[in-house]
């Protein structure tokens, strides 16, 4: 099996009056774990259905291994998806679902049944061939629909969220074991997710969408630390957002006048002195006490233990500013007047735009 | 025809249309048409025809027997020459009674006898009737198997009503036929507690009187009844009757507001089937009235297609009854305020 | 149990009424049924004349009675071949329609439901006359099929309702054609249906009347055989055929609801 690149060139899609997909440009590598996280209804899964060939883009073009795909149906593409009920075929046996994608190329059925056996043996199923999907747990039938979707050896293969329905640590095992799996196979995966966590732990590149565009594209590392934009920023991760007025720009450093005083950070924008502007801070990235560049006095208004971490919850003029910190003892007899500080590349500086949450 | 396309691929998308299309065209719509069609036209009655043609032979007949007996050869050419031209005459009509031209008109629905047109609308009033008593004998029943039953009960009372439902509607009309027969069950009865002489046939003539038709037709279709209202009246969940009984409800107010509301559907197909069924059966009437008299519309119909062999005017009879039925199942959706589809759930 | 809302007097008015009902349902049948045991030439159960079996091998030697038995089999058959594909069909077209579209189509394939059963009779025989097609057996097959064909797609409608589109669309995903699609996802899945709508188009056909009567010209199947017995000539061997129908009936709802029972059971 060897991976394809995927290529969205202009891609735009249409549904009578309303606009699922705006014009997108895309360029998945081969053999690359790509994902596009999104909340629910930003065009993702419209997306990876274009991709299939389930639905016709309105406008532009998909390529794949540098060929165009218009007018082929997702049973001509080098594609395999994996669905998000995983579309077991229930009333056939485990083996015959493997088989299927083999069936249809009219591989005989000996030849068929012998390579099913492999790919079960592939995702640690062995001996299960014989059994009915319903009779398989929930991580069983998942890897049954990898064996499935593998079995046609595609260049990509999609998955449509197929974590979804698993239990937190039955996910968490998942998302190790397709990582492997995609490591070993070593063919392009496009994976569509609304959870960050599965996003950036599994994947090379991951593309943030929002109403049908793509916000950004990067590692997960960069998106994490380095959001394109005030979506982005806020979908991934947690962020203080603190609203205010742009006071002066240099040199890629902005000064920003907000409710908790003068603040200097990185700009991510093109910025005008007087113009709104939104100042992202990750919570990790404040300390108590002073030391950095920017420093802001608050009230201590509530603490939230979750476990390893505390979150500090300050407040200043009716403005909240969450910190975490490292749990320990040092956190017992806090003031409840504290001064905090971050660091100038801590602080974001974005022109206001739309947030992830509300 | 694109998404079908999609959906089927363009072979079988094709294939499902062209039977669908089939269908349509060969079991429903066509066959419609050509009853419509058979409907408005007419060929004038042959009757006359026949006999002017039997005229004219009569007076060749006749000719030629002067002709045979005149000596004089004038009168003769005079005699040949009338002969030649009666038989012209008769084989142009022989011609026309052969393959009368067709004529286009309302004329099948306007003939209609002052009786037929009787019979007519007694059928239809008489299947009213039979809706209307079905509907009020059923209501209860449905609530009980639907509301007011336990499972176990639900399930023994539905095979009760499924039994004779799935048991031949002709059947169902012999049994009543038995009961009201000259020595039918009644009669015995009322015969062996003397009030009745038999053998000298002082027997109550049930089967010469239009209610025995509607007696058994009642029998027959009652069930129509039932299971459309059963079935949408299962769905109602029964908290809604208590929560109505818990705000003071009493037990019409429950029914008037809740319940038959939620019927609705249930009642209109329970109606349009049973009064479909009743305005246009042939069976029962064909058995319980036994050629003596209380016609119903439909043996009309049968009698023009199978006895009077004039399928212009039973076609125009079916017709009639169509557009009554259509306009039946019509207004009851607009009563009803239900779609077609919730009609054939 | 009951959830019941009425008072207990109402309760017991109501059970009296339907327990009333029941005997209206079941008391003309039991006469039917009695009498065929009656040894009198007239069917009776007033002029009761002993007990006798012999309507029963009367009816075992009565030609035009089994002659109509195989014909109706033989249309029943010739209903299902027709309007099983049909009623597929349609329903497979009418799952993917728009909403505007689907609902004309729609009222025209459920029509021949909501239509009394003599004018399907009357316009397929009108239909087939010009075609030089009589009255027979085959008309009679297309005019049940008519209708019946709308009750075997509202059955597939149901169950396509039911249907995990995205079984399909993986297979096609996975590479098959449409057909092979249909072959191994989509009729498996109906195949249960298949088989209720062949029953249910094979007792349909079976025990129609209505339209039949109108279509079957000069041949005769077991029901119209009976309908004629009824009109000249009564005999009691006829209410050994309503006693078959009866017994036949009662042990299929019986099983039917046990066999049910056992699955409510299971689960």
């Amino acid at each position: 099996m060897r991976g394809k690149d995927v290529r969205l060139d202009n891609v735009t899609i249409r549904f009578g009056d309303t606009t699922a997909v705006h014009p997108t440009d895309l360029a998945i590598h081969a053999g690359e774990f790509f994902s596009i996280l999104g909340p629910s209804g930003c065009g993702k899964t419209t997306l990876l259905r274009t991709i299939s060939g389930f639905i016709e883009p309105t406008e532009g073009r998909v390529l794949i291994g540098g060929e165009d795909m218009a007018g082929k149906g997702p049973n001509e593409r080098p594609t395999a998806l994996i669905f998000q009920n995983l579309a077991l075929f229930p009333l056939m046996s485990v083996a015959e679902n493997v088989a299927f994608g083999l069936e249809a190329r009219g591989v005989a059925k000996a030849e068929r049944l012998k390579r099913a056996e492999e790919l079960l043996a592939l995702v640690a199923l062995g001996g299960f061939g014989g059994k009915k999907p319903a009779d398989l747990s929930g991580g069983q039938r998942q890897r049954v629909a990898i064996a499935r979707a593998l079995a046609v050896e595609p260049s990509v293969l999609l998955l449509d969220e197929p974590l979804s329905a698993l239990d937190l640590k039955l996910r968490q095992h998942m998302r190790a074991e397709l990582r492997a799996i995609q490591r070993r196979v070593g063919i392009t995966f496009i994976y569509i997710t609304h959870d960050q966590g599965e996003a950036l732990a599994m994947s090379d590149r991951v593309a943030v969408m929002s109403r049908g565009r793509v916000e950004q594209v990067t590692t997960a590392e960069t998106l994490y630390a380095d959001p394109a934009t005030p979506f982005v920023a806020t979908f991934v991760g947690e962020q203080n957002v603190l609203p205010g007025t742009v006071a002066s720009v240099a040199d890629g450093v902005a000064r920003i006048d907000t409710p908790l005083g003068p603040i200097t950070g990185r700009a991510k924008a093109t910025l005008a002195p007087g113009a709104a502007a939104l100042v992202m801070v990750r919570p990790e990235r404040v300390a108590l006490g002073t030391g950095r560049e920017n420093t802001v006095t608050a009230r201590l208004a509530a603490r939230h233990l979750e476990g390893p971490s505390v979150n500090l919850e300050f407040e200043h003029d009716g403005r909240r500013l969450v910190v975490t910190v490292p749990n320990g003892p040092e956190l017992r007899d806090l003031p409840s007047e504290m001064t905090l500080s971050f660091g100038r590349d801590d602080a974001l500086v974005y022109a206001e735009g739309p947030l992830a949450h509300g | 025809m694109a998404s079908l396309a999609r959906a089927y691929g363009r072979l079988l998308a094709f294939l499902f249309a062209a039977i669908t299309l089939l269908w349509i065209l060969v079991l429903v719509l066509v066959p419609l048409g050509a009853m419509i069609d058979q409907a408005l036209w007419w060929r004038e009655s042959k009757g006359d025809v026949s006999l002017a043609i039997d005229r004219l032979y009569n007076d060749i007949a006749l000719a030629q027997l002067d002709r045979n007996s005149e000596k004089d050869p004038a009168k003769q050419a005079a005699l040949d020459q009338q002969i030649a031209q009666k038989q012209a005459e008769a084989t142009a009509l022989e011609a026309q009674e052969k393959n009368p031209p067709k004529t286009y008109g309302f004329a099948n629905f306007t003939r209609m006898s002052g009786l037929h047109f009787y019979i007519f609308v007694r059928t239809i009033l008489y299947a009213l009737m039979v809706t209307l008593l079905a509907l009020v004998v059923c209501y209860p029943v449905a609530y009980v198997v639907a509301l007011a039953s336990g499972p176990r009960k639900a399930i023994v009372l539905t095979v009760a009503l499924i039994i004779p439902y799935a048991i031949n509607e002709l059947l169902r009309v012999y049994a009543w036929l038995m009961i009201l027969d000259y020595r039918g069950v009644i009669n015995g009865v009322l015969g062996w507690l003397g009030f009745l002489d038999l053998d000298n046939r002082g027997w109550i003539p049930f089967l010469e009187s239009p209610s025995a038709v509607f007696v058994a037709m009642i029998y027959t279709y009652v069930l129509f009844m039932v299971f459309p209202m059963v079935n949408t009246l299962e769905t109602l969940d029964r908290n809604q009757i208590e929560a109505a009984r818990d705000l003071g409800a009493g037990t019409l107010r429950i029914h008037r507001r809740i319940i038959i509301p939620h019927a609705k559907p249930g009642i209109a197909v329970g109606c349009i089937m049973t009064f479909m069924l009743s305005a246009g059966s042939y069976s029962v009437p064909a058995i319980m009235t036994r050629g003596q008299g209380g016609d119903w519309f439909s043996q009309l119909v049968y009698r023009q297609f199978y006895e009077s062999n004039n399928w212009n005017m039973g076609s125009a009879y079916a017709v009639s009854l169509l557009v009554v039925c259509t306009a039946f199942i019509l207004i009851m959706m607009r009563l009803f305020g239900v779609g077609l589809r919730d009609i054939a759930k | 149990m009951s959830t019941s809302t009425e008072s207990r007097g109402a309760q017991f008015l109501l059970n009296a009424y339907v327990a009333l009902f029941c005997l209206y349902l079941f008391l003309p049948l039991g006469v039917m049924s009695a009498a065929a045991f009656n040894s009198f030439d007239y069917p009776s159960v007033t002029q009761w004349r002993g007990f006798t079996l012999k309507w029963f091998v009367a009816l075992a030697h009565d030609q035009r009675i089994l002659e109509g038995l195989r014909n109706s089999v033989l249309v029943a058959l010739g209903v299902i071949a027709v309007s099983i594909p049909a009623g597929l069909a349609g329903a497979l077209i009418l799952t993917r329609l728009g909403q505007r579209s689907g609902t004309m189509l729609y009222s025209v394939l459920v029509s021949p439901v909501l239509t009394p059963g003599i004018i399907l009779g009357i316009s397929s025989l009108i239909f087939w006359r010009e075609f030089g097609v009589p009255g027979g057996l085959f008309v009679a097959v297309m005019a049940q099929s008519s209708f019946i064909a709308s009750y075997a797609m509202l059955l597939f409608l149901a169950r396509l309702q039911r249907q995990d589109r995205t079984l399909e669309e993986a297979a096609l995903d996975l590479g098959a054609s449409h057909t092979m699609v249909f072959r191994r996802i989509t009729l498996p899945f109906l195949a249960p249906t298949a088989f209720t709508a062949a029953v249910v188009a094979f007792l349909q056909s079976f025990e129609n009347y209505n339209t039949t009567v109108f279509a079957i010209g000069g041949e005769w199947t077991l029901v119209t055989e009976i309908a004629s017995r009824l009109r000249f000539g009564l005999s009691p061997v006829i209410n050994v055929v309503g006693v078959i129908f009866v017994v036949l009936t009662v042990v299929a709802a019986v099983t039917y609801v046990l066999l049910k029972g056992r699955r409510a059971v299971a689960h």
